[in-house]
């Protein structure tokens, strides 16, 4: 058995004349919680069907769970897509255990299973009622177990918490890790990257197509860290000039109401704090931990000439699904 | 194997499991029990029963006794049995027993009662012949025809019944009716003038009527077929309906089964339910279940409404009319048609949203399937033709042309039903291919609903 659930070298995708996956190499360990992160149209759900064989690469090689293709381990694999609907005539229970006996599951087993699964996401009323009488939220539900109920060793969840409420969005998250902690493998993609910030351990950004990012979750952070503290006095008048007096200290800015305060590299950040609210009393004093947001948008926008304008979009995009026209849910003919 | 097995069960359940799946299984027998029942009564001869006065001028003095007499109810009524004799002569020799039994004795003797009850009461009367005309008119003027009064004058030329000097020919007479007269009535004045004037033609030229008639008429002769198993009536009727029936048959269930997986497919790719099929199964098995569910829908509707129809011959003794051999083909037939047909039309389903989208590409389907219709009447009158061997060779349409000469009076030789299953094969395989390329892209394929050279296009790229 290989060590790796997915592995993609060099793998390219084209449609007409663009480029929706552009020489991505991944690898993915079994057991892994990955999460996907890019704005809409980066290349997330072609690079999720692309692992599927639902499309196939121009150029490169995909492995998965040890297989040349996830044709060959289908029934290994829990995939929820983002275009994801029912059949709005069958009954839940029918159309869970239908999803499943697809997926090679055991039809004795699936008895006790689905009735199971359905309790457990507090829907065990609705067994017998026809798909198109659920409520949307209740829907997704469905759709989720019916990626799970057959017990995969790898879930891909193409954008998972689109569309739900709070409650059943940390529902959901719940259930994926458990997924998570009972060894399947988990790859999903959210162009919400906080979801991604609190749910995986691992993060691989996208854009345009192209990895720009592949990194632990700690291991980014470490390696993007500001090196700033935030810092509030609790008189507003006080005056900061002990805190620029300060060793390592490299300078103040006000920012937002607060102050940042840079330190030198390699700099101990709590040892800093420390001197800073014996230097002035303090009403909040924090280490400033960049969101991968930031992160990404640092990456994309790099040292390039980018208006705020064109930032601040970048932003709103990663954070509520942005602009409508950004997606490559369709495959251009 | 296994999936594609689920599939095709689902989909079978999913459409047979359905009210609209039932109503549409029932609609086409009553629909064509509606048909038979209402247009006998549409297009009923017998006049409806009117009260009236036929007045007549009669300056010969002799024809006004013919038309009265011709005109009595009695005498309609028994016109109308004799009538009704005659249609029975011409039924099948399988009805003809029904007919015979003292039941239908019975029930004869009843509806006579009844007709007697339906015919027309025509009050005939003489007017002076010196009368003047445009009074005699007058009561035509008023009233219309269903409320009694005068509904018809007659005026009777002189020369009638006897031929004017230096002339070879009789002359006739005038027939002025109200506004509105029914149509029926009119006939049976006509029928009853012409009767009474030969009558008194043939009188007057010193013969016999009786003789007249007997020496004229020859009865009417229906053929019989010899065959190596024996003789047996030629029934026309049912040599013209038979490759009716079997390409209705055909047509029905391919087109059933065909437009049943065009709309599932449709429904899954517009719920987006497909991309979580296609994370279980391939495009094409997810195809190849569906068609073959689809399939047996079909099959549903050909049992079914063959079923029935073999029983309807049966009850009449006519199923010696079909070779059986017929069916087993109708069979072959079935699976080559619903192959190409459905796959086309499952292709039309891969590749548009919304069944509104679909429109555009059926009509060339659908007119393609028209075109047996067209070809009923020429091919099963002349099943040798040049056209009808050429068109039975031609996919898609080769299955119904087949049929409908295998079932004609000159079935084709029998290597040529095989070549032409030879091509319905390679045609349904071409059909299927095409349709997994399609199926393959268009799956997956939202936005604007693509043409045929789109379709093309996209089986290239696959």
């Amino acid at each position: 058995m290989t060590t790796e659930a997915i592995v993609l070298e060099g793998v390219t995708k084209t449609f007409g004349p663009k480029v929706a996956v552009d020489e991505l190499d991944l690898a993915v360990p079994r057991g892994g919680l990955y999460g996907f992160i890019g704005p809409n149209g980066a290349g997330k759900t072609t690079t999720i069907r692309l692992i599927m064989s639902i499309l196939f690469p121009d150029r490169g090689r995909i492995s998965v769970l040890g297989q040349r293709s996830a044709l060959e381990a289908k029934d290994r694999i829990g995939y929820l897509p983002e275009e994801r609907g029912l059949y709005k005539k069958m009954k839940v229970a029918a159309f869970l255990t239908y999803v499943a006996r697809l997926k090679g599951a055991d039809r004795a087993d699936l008895r006790r299973r689905v009735p199971e699964w359905l309790e457990r996401v507090g829907l065990a009323e609705v067994a017998g009622k026809r798909c198109e009488e659920l409520s949307k939220g209740m829907q997704q539900k469905i759709q989720f177990l019916s990626t799970v109920i057959h017990e995969p060793e790898l879930l891909i969840l193409d954008e998972p918490f689109s569309g739900l409420d709070p409650v059943n969005m940390r529902l959901l998250r719940d259930l994926v890790l458990d997924q998570h902690r009972r060894g399947a493998t988990i790859i999903f993609s959210t162009h919400v990257m906080i979801q991604a910030e609190q749910i995986c351990d691992h993060v691989v950004m996208i854009h345009h197509g192209a990895k720009v990012l592949d990194d632990t979750v700690t291991g980014i952070r470490a390696k993007y860290d500001p090196r700033t503290i935030l810092f509030e006095p609790r008189d507003p008048g006080a005056d900061l000039a002990p805190l620029g007096a300060l060793a390592r200290v490299r300078d103040v800015r006000a920012a937002n109401g607060a102050f940042e305060i840079s330190l030198e590299e390699g700099t101990d950040p709590s040892a800093v704090m420390a001197q800073i609210v014996a230097a002035v009393p303090a009403a909040r004093v924090e280490l400033n931990r960049p969101t991968l947001e930031d992160i990404f948008v640092h990456i994309v926008t790099g040292d390039a000439d980018v208006g705020a304008e064109d930032v601040a979009k970048l932003r709103a995009d990663l954070r509520n699904g942005g602009s409508p026209d950004g997606g490559t849910k369709e495959v251009e003919a | 194997m296994n999936k594609i097995l689920q599939i095709a069960i689902r989909e079978f359940v999913a459409t047979v499991a359905t009210k609209a799946f039932l109503i549409g299984l029932v609609i086409i027998p009553v629909v064509l029990l509606i048909a038979i029942v209402g247009m006998r009564t549409l297009f009923d001869e017998t006049a409806p029963r009117i009260e009236g006065e036929v007045a007549m001028i009669d300056p010969t003095g002799e024809v006004f006794a013919g038309l009265y007499e011709y005109l009595q109810p009695e005498a309609m009524a028994e016109r109308r049995d004799d009538f009704k004799e005659k249609m029975e002569e011409q039924l099948p020799e399988g009805l003809e027993l029904v007919a015979g039994t003292p039941m239908a004795e019975e029930a004869r003797r009843q509806a006579l009662e009844v007709l007697l009850g339906e015919v027309p009461r025509l009050d005939v009367v003489e007017l002076d012949p010196g009368g003047d005309l445009e009074r005699a008119k007058d009561p035509l003027r008023r009233g219309n025809a269903t409320q009694g009064g005068r509904l018809a004058l007659v005026v009777v030329h002189d020369d009638a019944v006897v031929q004017a000097e230096g002339r070879e020919t009789y002359g006739k007479y005038d027939l002025f009716v109200r506004s509105k007269l029914d149509d029926r009535i009119e006939r049976e004045i006509r029928g009853g003038m012409v009767d009474s004037i030969v009558d008194v033609r043939v009188r007057r030229a010193g013969l016999d009527r009786e003789t007249i008639e007997s020496l004229t008429r020859v009865g009417r002769v229906r053929s019989t077929t010899v065959t190596e198993e024996g003789e047996k009536q030629t029934n026309e009727v049912l040599n013209m309906l038979l490759p009716l029936a079997f390409i209705v048959l055909l047509f029905v269930s391919v087109l059933s089964g065909g437009q049943g997986l065009m709309t599932s497919t449709i429904e899954e790719k517009s719920s987006r339910v497909v991309e979580l099929m296609l994370s279980a199964v391939s495009p094409m098995q997810l195809m190849a279940g569906k068609i073959l569910g689809q399939m047996c829908v079909g099959f549903v509707f050909l049992g079914v409404y063959g079923g029935m129809s073999i029983a309807a011959l049966m009850s009449f003794a006519l199923l010696g009319m079909v070779d059986v051999s017929l069916l087993f083909y109708l069979v072959i037939f079935y699976f080559i048609a619903y192959f190409v047909i459905a796959s086309l039309m499952g292709s039309v389903g891969a590749a548009v949203n919304e069944p509104r989208e679909a429109q555009g590409l059926m009509a060339p389907i659908m007119m393609t399937l028209m075109i047996p219709w067209l070809l009923w009447m020429p091919i099963s009158r002349d099943p040798d033709s040049m056209f009808a061997v050429v068109t039975s060779f031609l996919p898609p349409i080769n299955p119904f042309v087949m049929l409908i000469r295998m079932s004609s009076t000159s079935p084709p030789p029998l290597w040529q039903v095989w070549v032409s299953i030879a091509i319905g094969v390679a045609a349904a395989y071409g059909a299927l291919w095409f349709a997994g390329k399609v199926f393959r892209i268009g799956l997956l394929m939202y936005g604007k609903p693509p043409n045929f050279r789109t379709l093309i296009r996209w089986v290239r790229m696959a």
